[in-house]
């Protein structure tokens, strides 16, 4: 009941914020790019926002309490995609003054195909993207409040519909800076309120010493729903519905549905696709052998998260609405400090969730840890109110990631398939494009329920990192790029992503351990290699042909420092 | 005959090409220097745990030392090396200024 009432007032909050923001959204440019006034602290705020999804907000944790610490790289390689940001992309392409990706080929390198190519894959990775994030929705209102799959849908659907259609990109930054604020305090005020009641961390033996996870005293009830196969690390006595079932150490069984008893002090048995690990080998970052915490796992997610970032498109519309180039730069620094804060904290998730719900190994579903910690780590009216501000938090986290989403997508719909007519007409068809960009995926997403939300993230992530990262640091640094380059290249990376995802798909019959949550795939995902595949070529074909006659101007305009580009000077 | 550099600018000029090539070349070099530094450090972190495993034996606070490294110390170093970064291209870009004559204070 505390939990609805949390996750209502947090929509309502976005709702009456929105509707604040639409008195000033009157202009194409206000839709589009907030007017381009926003302060770089606001505009910080609301790109972090934007950003801390739920893989974030609830994957970190999840896939810490699943892998083992070598999960913590993902919050240190997410993070370093801003720094690649700030490095080659914030200030210049500001200073070029486009509205969208698009905008960007057109204005550097001209030519309406690569335009209309550009635009399409903004909607298939936005598109993509915006799938799990309302599928994540509607499975975690139907974890907190018990209401059917569809209605976490249908809210989250409307108010960032109804948001974005009227109040644009001015409306969204206020709702997104608000949102950050609610996620970060949803996420910092239980780890440290629960550090401080259980007085510390528990258990040291599970998590970083010989022991597997066990059943806590009174011993773990957990409600099966459907039959499910698991693994017993040691030798274990369990009931289900009152029927004994023994196993030996190692052995394979499958459980039937029902309710599932394991007696205090018994090692938790796991489900499949989750490795029975002891504390020692759970709390590594780094270590020798295969899995996710083989050194060159590690450096090639920190090399394909230090390169995606940049090609996200809702990431690259937030840097648009910076005043100039020099604000652009500071707000990044400045998301890179609001980031760092909020990723200090999904880890105590994780550590606390290994002892206190290890019930959550035998289903697999360790990403909802974050939900489930509060009331299992401190019964009553506190961990009722803690649980329901982290719910709020997750709701938060869905809303403000799908709201940049559809603004892109909106835009690109609304600005680069149908170029040109007057700011009215325009202003109509963004708004048009908003509604629409949302039913399309919540349709898919009610249709998708039983595809496996990690596949369309990692397949949204690939894409990026192999289309638009190459094309925006070979646009913004190289003369001799060209139209056919840039093409060739960002097909080349389309295709030979999604190739790699399909096969990835064709290959792992066995549900394998790599594809349980959101963040999952992007473990498991090709841009280590596709990017570099994608730069290849966009290279090679851009030395064969001619540049366009408009890269001396363009190079100019993204230069030169603000107040001296040819658009001032003019 | 010669003309103020900020014209040359204006008109997209051979020169002023050349101006504006220097400036890019420095602020890539910059950029990439950055990511060199940058990337050694925190490149180096998952060697140095890989190499010593020792230090998941040390424990601060009932935590190991090895998941201390990871969880914490390099978000503060993000933001020291991005502030770094910013400074210094703002120099750049203020000597550029002060190279093409352009007195007006910037916005």
């Amino acid at each position: 009941m505390i939990a609805i009432a949390a996750v209502a007032a947090v929509t309502l909050g976005a709702i009456g914020l929105g509707a604040y923001g639409v008195r000033f959204a009157r202009t194409t440019s206000d839709l589009f790019v907030a007017s381009r006034a926003i302060s770089p602290w606001f505009n910080a705020a609301a790109i972090s926002g934007e950003y801390l999804s739920a893989a974030s907000f609830l994957g970190i944790a999840g896939l810490e309490m699943k892998l083992g610490a070598s999960a913590l790289w993902l919050p240190i390689g997410f993070t370093a995609g801003y720094l690649a940001l700030l490095l080659f992309v914030a200030a210049p392409l500001r200073r070029l003054g486009s509205y969208t990706i698009p905008d960007f080929t057109e204005a550097r390198l001209g030519g309406r195909p690569l335009r209309l190519l550009s635009a399409a894959l903004v909607l298939a990775i936005g598109g993509l993207y915006l799938v799990p994030q309302l599928k994540g929705a509607g499975l975690t209102l139907r974890e907190v409040t018990g209401a059917p799959y569809w209605v976490g849908i249908a809210i989250v659907g409307l108010v960032v519909a109804l948001n974005v259609a009227l109040g644009g990109m001015r409306g969204i930054t206020y709702v997104q800076a608000y949102q950050y604020w609610v996620k970060t305090f949803a996420i910092v005020l239980p780890a440290c309120v629960l550090l401080i009641v259980l007085g510390g961390l528990p258990e040291r033996a599970a998590l970083f010493g010989r022991e597997l996870p066990a059943a806590p005293a009174g011993g773990a009830r957990i409600a099966l729903e459907h039959p499910t196969q698991v693994t017993f690390p040691r030798a274990a006595t369990v009931t289900v519905d009152a029927t004994a079932i023994r196993a030996a150490a190692g052995e394979e069984r499958t459980l039937p549905a029902g309710e599932l008893t394991v007696p205090a002090g018994t090692t938790m048995p796991v489900a499949r696709g989750v490795r029975a690990q002891t504390g020692a080998q759970w709390s590594r970052p780094v270590a020798a052998g295969g899995g996710t915490a083989s050194p060159l796992f590690v450096y090639s997610l920190l090399i394909a998260t230090f390169l995606g970032t940049m090609g996200l498109p809702h990431i690259l519309a937030r840097f648009y609405t910076s005043p100039d180039g020099a604000a652009a730069r500071r707000t990044t620094v400045r998301v890179l400090g609001l980031l760092g804060l909020f990723y200090l904290f999904p880890a105590v998730y994780g550590l606390l969730g290994r002892v206190v719900v290890p019930e959550l190994y035998v289903t697999g579903q360790t990403d909802s840890v974050v939900l489930k910690l509060p009331e299992a780590a401190w019964p009553g009216l506190g961990g009722e109110l803690l649980g329901a501000l982290v719910a709020a938090g997750a709701v938060a986290a869905f809303m403000s990631t799908a709201s940049g989403l559809l603004v892109s997508i909106a835009g690109t719909s609304a600005y680069d398939v149908v170029p040109g007519g007057e700011p009215r007409a325009r202003l109509f068809r963004f708004r048009w494009a908003a509604v629409l960009g949302m039913v399309v995926p919540a349709l898919l997403a009610l249709a998708a329920r039983e595809v496996d939300i990690s596949v369309l993230v990692g397949w949204a992530f690939a894409l990026a990192a192999s289309t638009f990262c190459p094309l925006l640091l070979l646009g913004i640094w190289w003369t001799r790029l060209t139209i056919a380059g840039a093409a060739a290249g960002m097909l080349a990376g389309a295709l030979s992503a999604t190739v790699a995802i399909g096969a990835g798909l064709a290959l792992d019959d066995d549900g394998g351990s790599f594809a349980e949550g959101p963040v999952d795939a992007l473990l498991a995902q090709p841009a280590v290699v596709t990017v570099p595949l994608a730069f290849i070529v966009m290279a090679l074909v851009s030395l064969r042909t001619v540049a366009p006659r408009r890269t001396r101007e363009a190079m100019l305009a993204l230069h030169l420092p603000d107040g001296l580009g040819p658009s001032a000077l003019r | 005959m010669s003309r103020p550099p900020r014209d040359e600018l204006a008109e997209a000029t051979s020169h002023g090409v050349l101006y504006v090539r220097r400036l890019r070349r420095t602020q890539l070099s910059l950029s990439l220097l950055a990511v060199v530094a940058f990337g050694g450090l925190v490149g180096a972190l998952p060697l140095a745990l890989f190499l010593l495993p020792g230090l998941a034996r040390h424990d601060v606070f009932g935590v190991p030392l090895s998941l201390w490294l990871v969880a914490v110390p390099l978000f503060p170093v993000f933001v020291l090396c991005a502030m770094a970064y910013e400074r210094r291209a703002e120099g750049l870009e203020r000597s550029f200024r002060t190279l093409v004559g352009d007195d007006e204070p910037p916005g």
